[in-house]
């Protein structure tokens, strides 16, 4: 059974010969592969021979072709600053001076900023591991992409002052993101996963996400779904408790969880859906191989009757994490 | 005083209503209601509503935010050149580190330290460790909150406090918050408290403020 066969068991609440294990491995694969970080985020080419190796050294069930969180809203207006092996700083928003969205236009994915670097990235990916491993974009929610548009205070102020308007530019970020993910799906990701940390209940009220994001969510991921996507992947970090139940009416089919929401919480919220998490990002980094490999046991332990579960992390495992400690997640489940 | 004016104002506050607020303002300053008193009877008293309203798993942030752009509206008003040291409950440094623009959470935090009576100097964000030691310094400071989303900041915050010591700067306590800090205890992040919401940053300086500020 290979990877692509065992994610789609768990999903199905099948029993795969392994539990699934996709650490979010991002600009790490740049570090372990000796790349400075910024050139591995403004190259596909070498985004791409970075994941494989990753891929090849720690031999998980997924790649992904993720930069970071910046590249939609670069390739709209914003400016942004690249320190030596950091992610990039938004220096300036795209819509640091007006709130309207039309001054902007919806960004071509072939042609634009990063974007067609990522999807280079995807390409070559594609072409090397098959359909050996799962190959994952990314594209941010609209509730992230409209916070990188204006800023996070403006935004968050326009959602109370004149939610119309915010509404508005909610509607154009979906149209980006969905241009994006299917332009990714065409160059033969599996899946885009949809990155959403601003639809988090730490920013905004569950009643909220219920209002205006889960409809914006649940179009993109039905866009994907009918261009071919193997599956819809929601990530939204931190405490997640009060919106998780929604996830199946977006057509969530993999529910990503943080460490602040336990296993069994998110069991009972998500009886149905594929859970993945939630081992902290930062014990990369500061715990020993010992310690992961016992909360990746102890995680196992947890799904073992249930099934329906990618051993993971929380969010992503920090650049610059400890790759014994990588390899002890993923031995657990060997 | 008419007590029904502080209900007043308190209620804009909730409500997030800048302009009623300040009509509030007003009416107390007329009747010769102090600065002091407007803060600690009407700003502060909302903030400890706000506090219990928000658990870590029953966050608002909108509220927060509705309200704390009145409080600043109030602050403002009431002290157009900033709260004089006089009459501060003390002198925080704020910042998010170098590496990290998000700040939101940091100016959050100010707002409702100004809200508190505590006189800020934000450093803003993407700010190098040493201008915030710099500041602490000039501002006789008693303590420095560092805000920061992102792991790639956690070195630098590490150093503060050994750079604090070697100016002779180590009473200065430090205060660190955000998605990526708060992931830490305060001991393997070598600061004196991880606060895990803006109000129990706060309720920290609460603590120490009836101890030694």
């Amino acid at each position: 059974m290979n990877a692509i066969e065992g994610i789609m068991k768990a999903i199905n609440f099948e029993t795969p010969d392994r539990t699934p294990v996709i650490p979010q491995i991002l600009g790490h694969a740049a570090i372990i592969s000796k790349v400075p970080l910024h050139e591995y985020l403004r190259d596909g080419e070498l985004l791409a021979r970075c994941q494989i190796n990753a891929y090849q050294h720690y031999r998980y069930d997924a790649v992904f072709a993720l930069m970071d969180v910046c590249v939609e809203t670069e390739a709209l207006g914003s400016v942004l600053e690249y320190k030596k092996n950091y992610y990039p700083l938004i220096k300036k928003y795209a819509l640091s001076n007006t709130t309207n969205h039309e001054v902007l236009s919806i960004p071509d994915p072939y042609q634009t900023k990063r974007m067609p670097e990522l999807l280079k990235a995807i390409e070559i990916l594609k072409a090397e591991l098959g359909d050996e491993i799962l190959i994952l974009g990314c594209v941010l929610g609209p509730m992230t992409l409209t916070v990188q548009l204006l800023g996070a205070e403006r935004a968050l102020y326009l959602a109370i002052d004149d939610i119309d308007k915010f509404c508005q530019i909610l509607d154009f970020s979906k149209t980006v993101s969905l241009k994006f993910g299917l332009a990714q799906i065409e160059m033969g990701a599996h899946l885009p996963l949809v990155f959403e940390p601003s639809g988090s209940p730490a920013v905004v009220l569950h009643q909220f996400f219920r209002e205006f994001i889960l409809p914006r969510l649940k179009e993109i991921f039905s866009g994907f779904k009918k261009a071919g996507a193997a599956a819809n992947w929601l990530h939204i970090a931190g405490h997640t408790g009060s919106i998780l139940s929604y996830y199946p009416e977006m057509g969530v089919d993999i529910a990503n969880f943080d460490y602040y929401v336990t296993p069994l919480k998110a069991q009972k919220l998500l009886p149905k859906t594929c859970l993945d998490g939630n081992i902290k990002s930062l014990c990369f980094i500061e715990a020993t191989p010992a310690e992961i490999a016992s909360k990746s046991k102890k995680l196992l332990d947890s799904f073992a009757n249930r099934g329906g579960y990618i051993l993971s992390s929380g969010c992503e495992i920090p650049p610059e994490s400890n790759p014994e400690n990588i390899l002890a997640m993923v031995g657990a489940t060997k | 005083m008419n007590p029904t004016v502080m209900y007043l104002l308190r209620d804009a506050v909730l409500d997030g209503d800048v302009s009623q607020a300040i009509i509030e303002v007003k009416n107390l300053l007329n009747t010769k209601v102090k600065p002091e008193k407007i803060i600690k009877e009407g700003v502060v008293k909302v903030m400890v509503e706000l506090d219990k309203k928000c658990t870590v798993e029953h966050f608002n942030l909108l509220e927060i935010m509705m309200a704390g752009r009145v409080i600043m509206a109030i602050v403002n008003e009431l002290y157009p050149i900033g709260i004089p040291s006089s009459q501060a409950k003390g002198t925080i440094i704020i910042g998010t580190p170098e590496g990290d623009i998000h700040d939101l959470g940091k100016n959050i935090v100010k707002i409702m330290l100004m809200g508190k009576g505590y006189r800020v100097i934000d450093c803003g964000k993407n700010c190098p460790i040493e201008e915030l030691i710099n500041a602490a310094e000039k501002e006789t400071a008693n303590a420095i909150f560092i805000s920061g989303l992102i792991s790639t900041i956690i070195p630098k915050v590490r150093e503060v406090k050994s750079k604090l010591s070697r100016r002779n700067l180590k009473d200065i306590k430090i205060v660190a918050g955000g998605g990526a800090l708060k992931q830490l205890t305060a001991k393997s992040l070598n600061v004196d408290y991880v606060a895990e919401t803006v109000f129990d940053g706060l309720n920290y300086l609460k603590e120490l403020h009836e101890v030694e500020l």
